[in-house]
């Protein structure tokens, strides 16, 4: 009671490395909303028939419910809010392909969160004709050797096509490669 | 300022302050554990939460007493030598409660005593955090509050990014086609 749990979730959210989220705690978060609950019906209880002006043990026990309220729905939205913003995160680190591991941390809705947010970017840089997504950092060079690691196949890059063989070496664009090297289908190749 | 969703704000009014109630409240038993009714009285010393403490404080229900972290014993301690002062285990909000708090309780001298309490420390965890290395955590990070952490942090980061660009690789970028070079002609 009194926002101590809600303190909890945060504290788990918090408690995790930048750009990583901890499973979607559905349970602890639907115990808060069961307080939030409580609450209210401790407040309703406290000013039922009551006069709102005089200022009596009962006013301020409902105000202590009323800010108890507050402060529940403050920590539950801060958690949804870092959660997403870190989803939003994860479509310019990771791709639009989301590993397994990072998929079983999100529940439903988040994971509907993710694929919404996916289109609204694909339609954005569709009208703009340019990948955003590529090169977050500036790099030296256009051009980047590549080593494939698992079979892709044919891929049509620009006019030519190439066949992306397991354990073939290419010296490709580095916007065309980039894809595949987020995605673990392909390295860089250093000497 | 810090913002609605501020994490690390919501976290730091979590703290815990002893307050003393000037009026009774019904129906809020669960906050004072020595209650047999479900209500607090009037006169009664209870902890709450600092953001519920703010709040009724600012409503004139109760009054803050200064936490222990605040009080003669640490004033002793950062005379005595701040640097060793552990606030990283036990009030790593050290100096946003402290500015917070500081309007509701009326002690003139806690701000002094946070400005004097930085300054003490800062210098050597100046001169630390500039020379300490990305791996190794030396142990006096573990005393840091969190703000101090954050400019730690910031301090042997531009130490790191300082060091890898004195020794990067000046990369040239090759040209493909070599250009006919002009004659200029100086008449």
């Amino acid at each position: 009671m009194y926002a101590r749990r809600a303190a909890q979730l945060l504290q788990e959210l918090s408690s995790c490395e930048e750009g990583q989220l901890p499973p979607y705690n559905g349970d602890k978060f639907d115990q808060v909303i069961r307080e939030c609950e409580e609450h209210s019906r401790q407040f309703q209880s406290l000013i039922r028939d009551k006069d709102i002006e005089t200022k009596n043990e009962d006013h301020y026990g409902s105000f202590i419910h009323h800010l108890s309220i507050i402060r529940n729905k403050r920590c539950l939205m801060a958690y949804m809010y870092k959660r997403a913003e870190v989803i939003q995160s994860y479509r310019w680190n990771v791709g639009r392909v989301l590993p397994r591991e990072i998929q079983d941390k999100l529940n439903f809705s988040e994971q509907e969160y993710f694929k919404n947010y996916c289109s609204v970017i694909d339609s954005y840089m569709k009208d703009l004709d340019l990948d955003l997504t590529v090169d977050m950092v500036p790099p030296k060079d256009p051009y980047i050797r590549v080593r494939v690691l698992s079979e892709i196949g044919e891929v049509s890059l620009g006019d030519h096509a190439v066949s992306l063989t397991k354990d073939s070496f290419h010296f490709l664009r580095r916007t065309d490669a980039e894809p595949f090297i987020s995605q673990g289908l392909m390295e860089e190749f250093i000497e | 300022m810090p913002d609605y969703y501020d994490i690390s704000d919501i976290l730091m009014e979590d703290e815990a302050v002893s307050v003393v109630f000037h009026v009774g409240a019904n129906g809020v038993g669960l906050l004072d554990p020595g209650t047999e009714t479900n209500s607090v009285e009037k006169g009664a010393k209870i902890d709450l939460p600092f953001w519920l403490a703010h709040e009724l404080c600012r409503r004139r229900a109760v009054s803050i007493t200064i936490p222990s972290c605040f009080g003669q014993k640490m004033k002793k301690d950062v005379q005595a030598d701040a640097a060793c002062v552990d606030l990283g285990t036990r009030y790593p909000y050290f100096y946003e409660f402290g500015c917070k708090l500081f309007p509701l309780v009326g002690d003139k001298s806690m701000g002094p005593f946070l400005r004097h309490t930085f300054a003490s420390r800062y210098k050597e965890m100046l001169s630390k955090s500039h020379t300490a290395s990305l791996n190794a955590i030396p142990k006096f990070v573990l005393r840091l509050s969190k703000e101090e952490y954050q400019l730690f942090e910031a301090a042997r980061s531009s130490m790191v990014e300082f060091k890898k660009w004195r020794v990067r690789d000046l990369g040239l970028m090759k040209t493909t086609i070599v250009g006919h070079k002009r004659k200029t002609d100086l008449h």
